[in-house]
């Protein structure tokens, strides 16, 4: 029997092309048109300057923030994954994006470690989620856990 | 019109429990008449109400009308988490300090443990909207993991260890070993800390709270009424608060630190006070990491000392500043915060029975965790 679905996120008017853009396999942030500031949670203007705002495409590369190993199957959609890293990603253009670090079960992970994005269709889900993979994968063969 | 004072005058509570059987109204409508009952005032006699929820407990004029109080000047439903634990008691003193009121009831009443847990990734009243829609396919979804983010880059930041975190549980589980209302009162050792199971790393079992069903009401009305009723009055010296970048859990700048770093200002400019004028603290502690930001934030201890302070006994009897002789929401039960003013209360009245601190002048309350929160400073009438 497949996992659960996870919770489906609420779309709206100032996200629609955040959405859009996962659809057609790209990740795009939110920017204003004017001072170029990214902006973590869409707007229609510029929370800067108050001039409108763009999605552009980033280069999907970042660093973690930081992280954490859930172990306590408290999601259904993802019980059957634990233990399992979710890194909270500061990009490179700057906004951090919470998303599970897909193959890792919490060793070797740290603090500053290099990631690339990329957009998982979890089963059930009504809309690709952002995902990360380490740009160098642990020394150490962990078993990989599979979406 | 000059500014009136205005004081705590009476509390109230329900029986915490896992499996209450009852609906947040008929709890709620328990507190308050217990509240009023403790302060000897008339049900009839309130004339504003003010609670918040996430959309699990009864409404405020709900509330009232089920305690024969119909005629309301005001009433405030408000929305959000324990971050709003402060804010309900700091507008019940300023609208009977501005004259609005007289005799202003606070509550929060919910099924924490029976009902909408907190704790579950699948609770319907999860709304994925706003920031969270951009959390909600990776079940980023649950206060546990959103605390344990910022608990593993304070400890990137200053070197914090599993032992500090422990401390901190352990401190308030020997607190709630004095406190016959405590949901959790065996002790816990270091070992048991260490050797319990993850919930979400760095978070272990007992760096969680303890999901719970109940309420809690607190009574407001003026100072010179107050002095005239059963109990002496608990007087306010303050608060304040911060409501911080959007709220948001993930793009707040610093995980290190929390709403304190913005309010502690606000909270000591508003009291005139320092923090070794402070007794009792009654630290919000959904987790242990929120004790371990705040605490330091709020300027008891160097940030990234608060685990030292603790291991040095300087949180309890003894020491410095007792935190959380109730057992905290880690042990005593997660009333959302709304059980820590009852403490404070008990503490500066003399209450506290066995585990009373010894000439309590000033007692903090602090609400929330992550970007907003609030603290609030209580004086006895003297």
């Amino acid at each position: 029997m497949p996992p659960p679905a996870p919770p489906p996120p609420l779309i709206d008017a100032d996200s629609a092309e955040f959405w859009q853009a996962t659809r057609e396999g790209r990740i795009a942030l939110c920017r204003c048109t004017r001072c170029g500031a990214w902006l973590a949670r869409p707007l229609e203007r510029c929370q800067h300057c108050a001039a409108p705002t763009v999605f552009e495409p980033v280069a999907g590369t970042g660093a973690i923030y930081s992280y954490i190993v859930v172990h306590h199957p408290a999601v259904p959609a993802f019980a059957h994954l634990v233990p399992y890293v979710i890194a909270l990603v500061e990009f490179d253009e700057g906004p951090r994006l919470p998303g599970i670090l897909l193959g890792e079960g919490g060793t070797g992970v740290a603090i500053g470690q290099r990631v690339r994005a990329e957009l998982t269709a979890f089963p059930g889900a009504a809309e690709r989620a952002v995902t990360y993979r380490r740009v160098e994968p642990p020394a150490t063969g962990l078993p990989a856990a599979r979406p | 019109m000059a500014v009136r004072e205005a004081a705590v005058a009476g509390i109230g509570r329900t029986a915490f429990s896992k499996s209450s059987g009852r609906t947040p109204l008929a709890m709620a409508a328990e507190a308050a008449r217990a509240a009023l009952d403790d302060a000897g005032l008339r049900p009839s006699e309130v004339d504003g109400i003010i609670d918040f929820s996430t959309g699990d407990s009864a409404s405020g004029p709900d509330v009232a009308r089920a305690i024969g109080a119909v005629d309301l000047g005001l009433a405030m439903d408000l929305q959000g988490g324990g971050n709003l634990a402060v804010t309900v008691v700091g507008q019940a003193f300023a609208a009977v300090q501005a004259g609005t009121c007289d005799v202003v009831v606070v509550f929060r009443s919910l099924n924490g443990r029976s009902g909408n847990r907190y704790g579950r990734g699948d609770r319907p009243a999860l709304a994925m909207r706003g920031d969270m829609q951009f959390a909600a396919l990776n079940g980023y979804v649950i206060p546990p993991m959103w605390i344990a983010m910022f608990a593993q880059r304070h400890k990137h930041v200053y070197g914090t260890t599993d032992e500090d975190f422990g401390q901190i549980a352990l401190t308030f589980r020997h607190h709630a070993a004095a406190n016959p209302h405590a949901m959790l009162r065996q002790p816990v050792s270091m070992d048991d800390y260490l050797s319990a199971r993850w919930i979400c790393e760095p978070f272990r079992l007992y760096d969680c709270c303890l999901e719970t069903d109940g309420a809690v009401a607190l009574v407001v009305t003026s100072l010179d009424r107050a002095r005239d009723l059963r109990h002496a009055p608990v007087r306010m010296a303050g608060f304040g608060e911060a409501h911080t970048h959007g709220g948001s859990w993930t793009n707040f700048p610093d995980l290190s630190e929390m709403y304190s770093a913005y309010a502690a200002k606000r909270l000591w400019a508003s009291t005139g006070l320092r923090p070794a004028d402070i007794d009792v603290a009654c630290l919000y502690d959904c987790f242990t990491g929120t004790v371990m930001a705040t605490f330091a934030d709020f300027g008891f201890c160097p940030k990234g000392q608060t685990g030292a302070f603790f291991a040095e006994g300087r949180a309890s009897y003894g020491g410095d500043v007792v935190v959380n002789p109730h057992g905290g929401l880690l042990s005593e039960g997660y009333l959302h915060g709304l059980n820590h003013h009852f403490e404070a209360v008990c503490q500066l009245r003399g209450d506290a029975g066995e585990r009373q601190v010894p000439a309590a002048r000033h007692a903090l309350v602090t609400a929330g965790a992550g970007p907003a929160g609030g603290a609030l400073i209580y004086a006895v009438d003297q």
